[in-house]
């Protein structure tokens, strides 16, 4: 049963640069933007067209962009850093602007690599680290507005309430819808993957947003109509649950070994994935407002908070984990992300405590991995294949 | 020959060694080791064929077959694939039921396996990609001090002292081998070092995994006594004594593994 609305999206993803082009050709500037708290509603109210740029798996551009950033660098920023400096990427060859956040300091020193070597106009938009506090709060809102300042003098005019109320209502519904879709793939006899719920987010970074929210509707209904009530319950399938570090377009390595050794992929909290979708709450219309929400969120790896117990992020994990009745953790980590790699362990112990097995690959955009990588999650689907199996005998 | 009796066997093709192993209802009957060449079906074929030569038997007397190591990937001859992580889980439990750890090092990798006392897998690590801790990384030494594979762990422990190794990874450790040796460090307290700068590296698999009593050494370097000490002193373990060689603990397992899906799927019973 295939889903017709996601073929129409993979027909307009290729047509995308082309649709930049010519949007750019009749005045329209186009923000290219990473990071975890960029707000884009206010990219998107000041009437910038916005696209996220994430991009892996690609060594080679890992290798281009070591000559530029350092080789400690995580892969993901090194291949960006590389992408840049090749400049063939179809969406960072239409980017006017761009929108870098500083939650990752690899990341905020992208956006000054990127800036220094090739010249591009770069606004950083610096978040804090202890982002539960109240002086955290009051310096991030400072720092949303005066990003909003040096966006607006790039597009030439000044953010207005009206628009950025209508630019939030588009982002919350297709939140909204994203998350209704995301139900479905975890279901039993579900007729939609995980994989193709995670393609489908990631092309919500590069398409028009108003048309992606119409797609996301049509594919909801679709998913209504084929699979009217989807049920999340166990099954014997070993239902895996993907955290850690992003895996962004162009990086399918991980998620291919999984499905190749027969595990079901039924939720993530990657920051390329659902999360950042996730418990976003704008109270106010205002950038104050729209950055408060997007701090509010599950924090991002990268931010330190040191007391486990009351940890958002493992809570939203155990939440998650709950909702998708995964049978257990694959935690990806890449090679020198540091903020996700130092939490693997903490991670594995804390959900050790729930009966829930975590298997931590590192790994890095090279393929020489490919078969290591591939043992140890056959090994972790095997393991927890035998378990389901004993729980099984056992009940019967 | 009357042929009687269930046999199952399992084939596990490293990237040093190929190794099979026959069962007879539930008790080993004959085993079969060589050395792994470039084909890892010919491999796995040939330590098969060397077990059923041993044995007396065909393939066709086998009931089941399960392969297992690298070259599972590509075992037409076996009727399913079981990685070693959990053959080797199998295969030392099938002769210690009372480990619940196992080190394993083999040709190109090294893994630290917790299992529980049915010889469930309940957690492992692995180490890098790097060859640093593994039978290559010794091979490569063996060749920097020119004595054989098999006489390096005794050479360690007749050591006075120990050169501490500052480096795991291959390439750099061989240079800084013959740093050592040029500066006039006796060989054996090399050695000794390089030993105990492994052993450590493996302490670190076990931070992730933890350690629990008993403690069972498996894979080609197991016959290794020198690499046998230094882990026993870096983890502070006694090491559980094998009752067979530990290179064929893999095959054990795949063939107990074998053995169990023939039941499972009704052609033992």
């Amino acid at each position: 049963m295939s889903i017709q609305t996601l073929e129409i999206i993979r027909k307009r993803l290729e047509e995308r640069p082309e649709e930049l082009r010519q949007a750019r050709k009749n005045g329209h500037k186009v923000v290219g933007w990473t990071g975890y708290n960029v707000p884009e509603e206010i990219v998107h109210a000041l009437g910038f067209i916005p696209v996220r740029i994430a991009l892996g798996g690609d060594d080679r551009l890992v290798e281009v962009g070591a000559r530029y950033a350092s080789s400690k660098t995580c892969v993901f920023i090194r291949e960006i850093v590389g992408a840049f400096s090749e400049n063939k990427d179809p969406y960072i060859q239409q980017t006017d602007i761009l929108a870098f956040d500083a939650t990752c300091l690899q990341n905020y020193r992208a956006a000054e690599v990127i800036e220094y070597f090739f010249k591009k106009d770069v606004v950083v938009l610096a978040v804090p680290r202890n982002f539960a506090e109240d002086d955290a709060k009051t310096y991030f809102v400072h720092e949303a507005n005066e990003f909003t300042r040096l966006l607006e003098e790039r597009a030439g005019r000044l953010l207005d309430n009206a628009t950025l109320g209508e630019s939030v209502a588009l982002y919350n519904d297709i939140r909204k819808t994203l998350k209704s879709i995301y139900t479905f793939q975890a279901a039993r006899d579900n007729v939609i993957s995980w994989e193709e719920v995670y393609d489908l987010i990631q092309a919500g970074d590069l398409l028009d947003k108003k048309e992606y929210l119409s797609l996301l509707q049509q594919t909801l209904a679709e998913l209504t109509e084929l699979q009217h009530n989807p049920v999340i319950e166990a099954d014997c399938d070993s239902r895996i649950f993907i955290s850690g570090s992003l895996i962004p377009r162009g990086d399918r390595k991980l998620i291919s070994i999984i499905n190749l050794a027969g595990g079901r992929i039924v939720g993530d909290d990657l920051w390329s994935g659902i999360l950042p979708h996730l418990d976003l709450d704008i109270k106010e219309i205002s950038p104050a407002g729209v950055a408060l929400g997007y701090l509010n969120r599950t924090p991002h790896a990268a931010l330190p908070y040191l007391d486990l117990e009351s940890d958002r992020r493992l809570k939203k994990l155990h939440e998650l984990l709950s909702q998708s009745r995964a049978h257990g953790v694959i935690y990806h980590t890449l090679r020198y992300c540091d903020p996700f790699t130092f939490k693997a362990k903490e991670t594995k112990n804390v959900l050790a405590k729930s009966g829930i097995p975590l298997l931590e690959i590192h790994t890095e955009y090279a393929g020489s991995d490919y078969e290591a990588m591939k043992t140890r999650v056959e090994a972790f689907i095997e393991m927890i294949r035998i378990k389901s199996e004993l729980v099984e005998e056992e009940a019967a | 020959m009357t042929i009687s009796g269930n046999y199952f066997a399992g084939v596990d093709v490293g990237s040093l060694a190929a190794k099979s192993v026959i069962l007879k209802d539930g008790e080993i009957f004959a085993t079969g080791l060589v050395q792994s060449g470039v084909n890892s079906v010919e491999s796995g074929l040939n330590a098969l064929n060397l077990a059923l030569e041993t044995a007396g038997l065909k393939k066709e007397d086998l009931t089941y077959i399960v392969g297992t190591g690298y070259g599972r990937v590509s075992a037409p001859y076996a009727n399913k694939a079981v990685t070693e992580i959990t053959c080797h889980a199998k295969g030392t439990n099938y002769l210690h039921p009372t480990v619940r750890t196992i080190i394993d090092m083999g040709g190109q990798d090294c893994k630290a396996i917790r299992i529980d006392p049915d010889g469930a897998v309940v957690d492992f690590a692995m180490n890098d990609k790097c060859a640093a801790g593994t039978g290559r990384f010794l091979e490569v030494m063996a060749g920097v001090f020119k004595v054989k594979l098999e006489d390096l762990g005794s050479i360690a422990l007749s050591a006075t002292d120990t050169v501490p190794m500052s480096s795991t990874c291959t390439v750099f450790a061989e240079s800084e081998t013959i740093s050592l040796v040029a500066r006039g460090e006796k060989p054996e307290n090399i050695l000794n070092g390089i030993h105990h700068s492994i052993a450590n590296r493996i302490a670190g698999l076990f931070s992730r995994v933890g350690i629990e009593s008993d403690v069972f050494f498996s894979g080609g370097v197991a016959k290794n006594s020198g690499m046998k000490t230094a882990i026993e002193q870096a983890l502070k373990v006694s090491i559980v004594k094998p009752e067979i060689d530990p290179q064929l603990i893999g095959a054990l397992g795949a063939a107990v593994i074998a053995r169990n899906f023939a039941k499972k799927e009704g052609l033992w019973v």
